[in-house]
């Protein structure tokens, strides 16, 4: 891991020691970049939401951090996963074990959170390899899923293709990345999932 | 003289100079007046290209475009956007430059600052010196005349020097230069990264420190260093301006943004408009 992983790394170790979250994010820009802008604020902060979202984590950073002590102190009661975009060089069905890797972890660690799955959004301005690699992760992980009572699968993607193929700017400004808006539109129907898992689990 | 290197005769000239100055009497004897002015005018030329130095010299002032490994072309989708926005739109104000040029379009501070500037964003994320370079030369200057351009890039430069780093951005800024003769320019330092004090700071510090003497020797041209007040006492930069330790916040956007904005109002009251009509 590089200088700046550990300090994110020892950072969220230390952030959690003194927090409760109920919910914790935890993934990759996607999550990372989210807690910059005002919906967080407005969405997720009111349901003690923590962050541990790391630029360029692929799904094996993800999967170290969560077992070298940032899940230590902390019982949220939903765990928010959003990997695998980052997965260069993997397969879809790589990808997806990577995915389901941390999903045990998470298990072993908090046997009584529930686990978000976020779906993998497509990528790139024209259809390209990746959204196709996306996409075939996406079916993957949600069919190993189905059976299980402790994960759900959630696809976030509000229609970012349009009818000829591209994905604009103004939803992704490097067709990868979320604009503000994009985010309100990913962000409304994840809250909505949250808040009833929430109040699902609680006593 | 063309055989031999910029560097070669930078040795040269500071040699002839330190023979000039002890032996000044015989050399004012010996020498003609018009060969202490060429020594001279040699001597700044050395420095400048010393720091400049051509493409065959610095990788860092060589264009290069960003090669899609990954699969989605995104590089050059954005390069292409740009591009044809060049044939849309007339801006006053040109921001190029890597993420944090492109980020600060994300934040509101960029519609309540720069877009009643109209202002044009080309930012993109990991570029270098040689990306910003290439965009430049393939288009993204094409039918515009901005104003003013604020050029913030180097800190992706991680296959360079210090001293190849401020050549690449020099390389950057004669080509503004040479594309928009009547443009004034804005060089944005290099920030400090890194939780903790690391060798990219003192790296992006020397890039600084190279271009504050520099730069204005090629023209309408400044240095503005924002990073000032990141670095606390401890050493430390806080997540709470640079999230990762590399990127700012919306706040600290805010933070540099005010003195950006000001000098951008000063710059494009002393530079007269140029209609796009006078430009056949």
């Amino acid at each position: 891991m590089d200088v700046i992983g550990a300090s994110f790394h020892n950072r969220f170790v230390s952030d959690s020691k003194g927090k409760e979250p109920d919910v914790l994010f935890v993934g990759d820009s996607l999550v990372q970049l989210l807690h910059e802008f005002e919906v967080w604020r407005k969405l997720f902060s009111p349901l003690h939401a923590l962050n541990f979202g790391v630029s360029g984590d692929a799904t094996q950073h993800v999967l170290w951090r969560l077992i070298n002590g940032e899940l230590d102190y902390i019982s949220p009661k939903v765990v928010v996963l959003w990997v695998g975009t980052n997965n260069h060089g993997h397969t879809p069905e790589q990808i997806c074990g990577g995915i389901m890797a941390i999903i045990n972890v998470i298990h072993q660690k908090l046997p009584h959170a529930h686990t978000l799955v976020l779906g993998l959004l497509p990528r790139g301005k024209n259809p390209n390899p990746l959204r196709e690699r996306n996409a075939s992760v996406n079916a993957l992980v949600q069919a190993e899923v189905v059976s299980l009572s402790h994960v759900s699968f959630l696809d976030v993607d509000p229609g970012f293709i349009h009818s000829d193929g591209s994905i604009l700017h103004q939803d992704m400004y490097d067709y990868l990345h979320l604009t503000q808006q994009a985010y309100q539109r990913v962000c409304q129907p994840l809250y909505e999932r949250i808040k009833s898992l929430l109040d699902k689990q609680a006593p | 003289m063309c055989a031999l290197s910029m560097n070669s005769i930078f040795l040269l000239t500071v040699e002839l100079l330190n023979f000039h100055s002890l032996q000044s009497d015989l050399v004012n004897h010996c020498c003609s007046f018009p060969l202490r002015q060429h020594v001279r005018s040699l001597v700044v030329l050395c420095l400048c290209c010393r720091l400049r130095m051509s493409a065959e010299e610095n990788p860092a002032a060589e264009p290069a475009p960003v090669i899609d490994v990954q699969g989605d072309g995104r590089w050059m989708s954005q390069h292409n956007r740009f591009v044809q926005e060049c044939k849309d739109a007339e801006p006053d104000v040109l921001f190029v430059g890597d993420s944090m040029v492109q980020l600060m379009q994300q934040y509101e501070v960029w519609r309540e600052l720069f877009s009643p500037l109209h202002a044009l964003n080309f930012g993109v994320g990991g570029d270098t010196t040689c990306n910003v370079l290439w965009r430049l030369q393939n288009g993204e200057l094409d039918n515009i005349r901005p104003r003013v351009v604020v050029l913030w890039v180097g800190t992706n430069n991680h296959e360079h020097t210090a001293d190849q780093v401020a050549g690449g951005i020099l390389a950057i800024v004669q080509l503004l230069l040479s594309r928009l003769p009547k443009c004034k320019i804005i060089v944005l330092g290099l920030l400090p990264r890194g939780e903790f004090p690391n060798p990219l700071r003192e790296k992006n510090a020397a890039v600084n420190n190279l271009l504050r003497t520099s730069l204005p020797q090629l023209g309408p041209v400044q240095l503005i260093d924002v990073g000032g007040g990141f670095v606390h006492s401890d050493g430390t930069i806080s997540s709470r301006d640079m999230f990762d330790f590399l990127h700012l916040t919306a706040s600290a956007y805010r933070t540099i943004s005010t003195s950006l904005h000001e000098l951008l109002l000063q710059l494009l009251e002393e530079t007269p408009q140029e209609r796009r009509a006078s430009l056949v």
